[in-house]
């Protein structure tokens, strides 16, 4: 055994501002899938016939291909095809953000869909607007029911972040490589940003609890 | 108030409802009763539009709710509905279940809507259940809150769909008195019901429906003693 975790102390700072980086484009792609998601799901539920197979094309799609591939076509390839040079943060955020919908977009449908029919009736019968319905009545409990499978998705987002290290942007994983490569060592490093990982991911979970507790408050 | 004029509805091949003529005056009290899946609940929803109709036409204050262009949400301002399983909203309390569609729907002004809330409650007889969430509430008490919340729209119409078919026995009482308040003050109500002795006592008019048909429609004590139909008869013998 040759360990000596006394060798990264001094990368320690740079290894840790890797949180911020990655936390940074993980939190707005989580976002930005979030509310993608939900407008797909409302169009997969609604009774226009045009956005609902969009949604499922949608799907599909993003679905059906690999996340790295996504990434790459966004880094390598849109800037061949438009001339734009597009920055790895953007392009991180789109990836992420764009494939991360099509999952969400399935799980909100299904949180929907398992709403009880007699809360639409009831919404109804009192005249409330389709939209107004679905805001204020269908989609807080659809959402207090798929909490636990909005985690699970939001876990795999911050864990999968780490292939954007493959398009050299500068997240925690990419810094344990670089520091893995400057000592020629790769086991204290990699392990360090592992713990930094599941450290991130528990926060994470502890958050979920929180907010799932507050919303079983009228149970 | 409300005028059905050859009301018919069909899921698929299935008629459910087969030419249905008939008027509720206001004020009136109409019972609604026949066998199960005689189509007593699908013509009650009909009539605020939660089933289309497939043919005929339903007036509501001579607004016709078929035409394409009535705004059903306007109408259904007006209809207050009572459903069997309640529906109450389960992540409101029950004051915010009372005050949630008069203040999205008819934009009253919180503290408006409270104090139309707090009233309707006290008539109901639960003020101390106001920061109550639904699910700590029994089945009768539930009901009752969800009568209160259509009237906190202050509708003209009131429909019950089986209002007391989903509570104990022992709750029973507590919801239909409540409904013989309403009938008394004046309210106009359609309500269909298994609960004989409620149609017999509080309402003006009994209508019979059996395999989607309006049968027979008369005052309930005659109805009742001597029934014109053999299937009323037949009806009224099983379950008296």
């Amino acid at each position: 055994m040759n360990l000596d975790f006394s060798q990264i102390v001094p990368y320690i700072p740079f290894m840790l501002e890797g949180i911020w980086v990655t936390l940074q484009f993980v939190f707005v792609a989580i976002i930005f899938g979030f509310i993608l998601g939900t407008v797909l799901a409302l169009f997969k539920i609604g009774s226009i016939r045009p956005l609902r197979w969009f949604a499922d094309a949608y799907t599909s799609i993003f679905r059906g291909t690999p996340l790295i591939l996504q990434l790459m076509i966004i880094y390598f390839a849109i800037p061949q095809l438009t001339g734009y040079d597009i920055q790895p943060f953007l392009s991180a955020v789109l990836a992420f953000g764009l494939n991360s919908s099509a999952y969400v977009s399935e799980i909100i449908r299904a949180g929907i869909q398992a709403v009880d029919k007699g809360q639409t009736e009831a919404a109804q019968a009192l005249g409330v607007p389709y939209r107004q319905m679905m805001i204020d009545v269908i989609l807080p409990q659809a959402l207090k029911n798929i909490l636990p499978a909005l985690m699970n998705e939001f876990i795999t987002l911050t864990k999968e972040s780490a292939l954007v290290s493959t398009i050299s942007y500068l997240d925690l994983m990419r810094r344990a490589q670089v520091v893995g490569a400057d000592l020629y060592r790769n086991f204290e490093p990699l392990l360090f940003v592992g713990l930094l990982y599941w450290l991130m991911v528990m926060g994470l979970t502890i958050l979920g609890k929180l907010v799932e507790r507050r919303l079983r408050l009228s149970d | 108030m409300i005028k059905v004029e050859n009301l018919t509805k069909k899921f698929g091949e299935n008629e459910v409802l087969s030419n249905i003529s008939t008027e509720i005056k206001k004020g009136e009290v109409v019972s609604i009763i026949g066998p199960s899946g005689s189509g007593k609940s699908t013509f009650l929803r009909c009539i605020n539009l939660l089933e289309k109709p497939t043919e005929g036409t339903i007036l509501v204050d001579e607004e016709n709710l078929t035409d394409p262009k009535t705004n059903i949400l306007k109408v259904r301002e007006k209809i207050g509905m009572v459903f069997q399983h309640f529906h109450l909203f389960p992540h409101l309390n029950v004051l915010d279940n009372l005050t949630y569609a008069p203040m999205k729907v008819k934009h009253l002004s919180k503290d408006q809507a409270e104090e139309k809330a707090r009233g309707l409650l006290a008539k109901v007889g639960l003020t101390e259940k106001e920061t109550a969430y639904p699910s700590s509430l029994s089945g009768g008490q539930k009901q009752r809150v969800a009568i209160a919340r259509a009237l906190a729209m202050e509708p003209d119409l009131m429909l019950f769909d089986e209002p007391t078919s989903a509570l104990d026995p022992e709750m029973v009482k507590e919801v239909l008195d409540v409904m013989k308040d309403l009938a008394h003050s004046g309210m106009t109500m359609a309500v269909v019901t298994h609960e004989m002795g409620f149609a017999r006592e509080v309402a003006d008019r009994v209508l019979f429906l059996d395999h989607g048909v309006l049968v027979e429609e008369g005052e309930p004590n005659s109805f009742f003693t001597a029934p014109k139909t053999n299937r009323a008869a037949d009806f009224l013998e099983k379950i008296l």
